[in-house]
């Protein structure tokens, strides 16, 4: 039987009055970087909080490879809240294998485990320091090996990239990937889309509680109309705002971008411009997930 | 259970690395050192200093100065003397006198002198005594008695009597007192206690009840602090999703208790050894104290009651520990539980001369109550053996009550930020959570 590691059913979370998640559901399967959006306040933490365990959802179940919540699943999850939570005044290495140990390790498998997480992040030198000597980026890298130490089968990653340099993004993507090539099943939120169109296969995007868009990532572009194009040329054109089902044309240093009606008018462009010039670079391009998201989520994205 | 026990460990080992324990238990150590040597450093300092000099003019024209040999005669005869009468000769003049006197002051070779007046009807001169000091209370009753017992000397023998008879007057009347129930008590059955054994046992009643209400106050803080500091860092959110709540909090609170114990052990292993010290053990045989008379049963009975009183408090310090988001607003949510730890504790030290009153009896069955005054019953009475395991299983059954609840609070408060929870959301979430 093909069980899901994780599967969300319809989970809906009140507040008092405040609804925060209505109606959620979603599968990550093995090996597989699930991806969660939305604006500030949409309800992202609530259903982590919720797969988790921390909250109950109040209508819906969360099922981990086909069973209901219980202590013994615990071991299995691994979580990077959003507000890095670590002891300050604690020796990285003390903290960090008393984690490992409470979710179920030997305490030398911990202290392994922690070496060679520290090694892989090229700060072997962290081993004996406390998380307040370390910059806020270091922190956060301390936190996610706290979250992955115990080699977990479902990790939750709460905005993970958020405040590291682009450095340590590159880095803190590729062992994301890496823990998905062996297997872990990762939720995954952020407001960053390009993380997600690199890492993410599914997503979903919510917005005041309820979800906007779900599915595919390839199909949901599909969705989109091409409203793009892209003209790279090394002399000027001109008379390209005439053009049939042209809707606005942007000068840039490298060349045009040319919004477009329909997939049509892409054909006639090219035409037109080869009239002119030579073309360096033509594409007619698919809607970046930044720009689905804002179209769906709207301009008051920003509370 | 394994994953208690790690819990339990990084709390002992987190406190231990912690400068600031080891720097308290370091002071407060040195300060009980300090504490119990001080009978012996001040016998050193007063050591032949002890005997106060008290100068009069000595002449045969004033009546008083007779009154001066008489005590002067009197002290010396005494086998420790506190007071040594100096005579002075006279000037002529009470100016004179006066100003002889004043020099002997400055030099320091006397601390005060006594000036004699008229004769009155006591059979005594009008006696002043004049000294730089205030409230030389302890000199002039001293000079009193002295005085008496010479008065009662000129008068007996006047009337005649043999001195067998003078020593028979003089001889002095002893009451003992012997405490007992009169139903089987709990102690140590029908024996009563003497006064020896209910001062000896009254000083270790008043130890483990400033003993278990400091474990109380200082744990307990420690335990709330811990809680709050771990919500307000977010590692609660990991710790959570890693180990049950209940195992969580009693890790930390068995934890804590075992600092607590270590540091108790080591602060008694200071007073042993302090005792124990050549000098300080002569102290304590002067002031008539062996500690051997502690009555076992007594001792268990502490022990008891400080596990459970440690025990029903520190689970309500973790649970509110757990509702407060930020360590400032942390004194403000003890203080009910400080209130009533405190309550239990001064009706305990106040009642010690009263341990039989109603108001000890009643509060000696609340639970909140009952570790310090059922305590002080003890110690100081011979209650009945039901009213005892009564107290003690009102205390147990409040225990597994209190820990249920705080668990609940535990699991519930540790998720909820910003504002205070209301009662029905608390409720709700309560309701919801298993432990």
């Amino acid at each position: 039987m093909n069980m899901n590691p994780l599967k969300v059913e319809n989970v809906v979370k009140q507040y008092g009055e405040k609804t925060a998640v209505n109606g959620i559901s979603f599968e990550v399967s093995e090996g597989e970087i699930y991806g969660l959006l939305g604006a500030n306040g949409a309800g992202k933490t609530t259903t982590m909080r919720m797969v988790l365990g921390l909250i109950y959802p109040d209508e819906g179940k969360i099922l981990y490879n086909g069973k209901g919540y219980s202590n013994d699943q615990l071991s299995n999850l691994g979580y990077l809240p959003e507000e890095r939570g670590l002891y300050p005044k604690v020796r990285i290495s003390d903290q960090l294998v008393y984690l490992g140990q409470l979710r179920g390790m030997s305490k030398r498998d911990a202290e392994q485990s922690l070496k060679k997480w520290l090694d892989r992040f090229e700060v072997p030198e962290y081993y004996n320091k406390k998380i307040e000597e370390l910059s806020k980026g270091n922190q956060q890298k301390i936190g996610f090996i706290a979250s992955v130490i115990h080699s977990p089968k479902i990790v939750i990653l709460d905005e993970a990239f958020s405040g590291l340099d682009p450095v340590n993004v590159e880095l803190l993507k590729s062992t994301v990937k890496e823990l998905r090539d062996a297997g872990s099943s990762i939720l995954f939120s952020t407001h960053r889309m390009e993380h997600v169109e690199e890492l993410c296969r599914n997503i979903t995007i919510l917005h005041r509680s309820n979800v906007v868009l779900k599915g595919n990532l390839k199909d949901i572009k599909k969705q989109f109309p091409k409203e793009r194009v892209l003209l790279n040329t090394p002399k000027e054109v001109t008379g390209l705002e005439r053009i049939n089902g042209v809707t606005n044309v942007i000068r840039h240093e490298y060349g045009y971008e040319i919004g477009i009606a329909n997939e049509a008018a892409g054909a006639d462009i090219l035409r037109h411009a080869l009239t002119q010039t030579d073309i360096t670079r033509f594409e007619i391009k698919e809607p970046t997930l930044n720009e689905i998201f804002i179209k769906t989520v709207g301009g008051d994205s920003h509370e | 259970m394994n994953k208690f026990w790690t819990v339990v460990g990084f709390t002992l080992k987190n406190k231990f690395r912690g400068k600031a324990f080891l720097v308290t238990t370091l002071i407060i150590a040195l300060i009980m050192t300090i504490g119990i040597n001080l009978p012996y450093i001040f016998s050193q300092f007063n050591s032949g200093d002890k005997v106060t000099s008290i100068g009069y003019i000595q002449s045969a024209q004033s009546e008083g100065s007779a009154t001066g040999d008489q005590l002067k005669a009197y002290f010396e005869a005494q086998e420790k003397p506190g007071v040594k009468l100096v005579p002075y000769e006279d000037k002529g003049s009470e100016a004179e006198n006066e100003k002889q006197l004043k020099q002997a002051i400055t030099d320091k070779d006397i601390k005060g002198y006594l000036a004699f007046g008229k004769m009155t009807d006591s059979g005594f001169p009008e006696m002043t005594y004049k000294s730089e000091k205030l409230l030389a209370f302890q000199l002039t009753s001293s000079i009193q008695s002295g005085l008496q017992v010479i008065r009662q000397g000129t008068v007996l023998k006047d009337a005649g009597l043999t001195s067998e008879q003078l020593a028979l007057l003089n001889a002095p009347i002893e009451i003992q007192s012997v405490q007992i129930s009169a139903t089987e008590g709990a102690g140590s059955i029908g024996e009563g206690k003497t006064p020896e054994e209910q001062a000896v046992n009254m000083g270790l009643v008043y130890f483990i009840v400033i003993l278990l209400f400091m474990a109380i106050m200082i744990t307990g803080q420690m335990i709330a602090s811990e809680i709050t500091a771990e919500k307000s860092s977010r590692v609660m959110e990991l710790l959570i999703t890693s180990v049950s709540p209940l195992k969580q909090m009693f890790g930390k609170i068995v934890g804590m208790f075992l600092v607590g114990l270590i540091q108790i052990t080591i602060y008694v292993l200071v007073i042993i050894i302090n005792v124990k010290l050549p000098h300080n053990s002569e102290t304590l045989i002067k002031f008539n104290i062996d500690l051997s008379q502690i009555d076992p049963m007594l001792l268990i009975y502490s022990v008891l009651f400080y596990l459970t009183g440690y025990f029903l408090f520190a689970t309500l310090f973790a649970a509110v520990g757990s509702i407060v988001s930020r360590t400032e607003d942390l004194g403000q949510a003890v203080l009910p539980i400080t209130m009533l730890s405190l309550a239990g504790f001064y009706i305990s030290i106040f009642s010690i001369s009263s341990p039989d009153s109603m108001l000890v009896k009643i509060s000696s069955f609340i639970p909140f109550f009952s570790p310090f005054v059922m305590l002080l019953r003890l110690g100081l009475t011979d209650p009945p053996v039901w009213e005892i395991i009564a107290s003690i299983g009102l205390l147990l059954v409040t225990i597994y009550i209190s820990v249920w609840i705080s668990a609940k609070i535990y699991r519930t408060g540790v998720l909820m930020y910003g504002k205070r929870p209301t009662f029905k959301e608390l409720r709700k979430a309560m309701k919801a959570y298993k432990i």
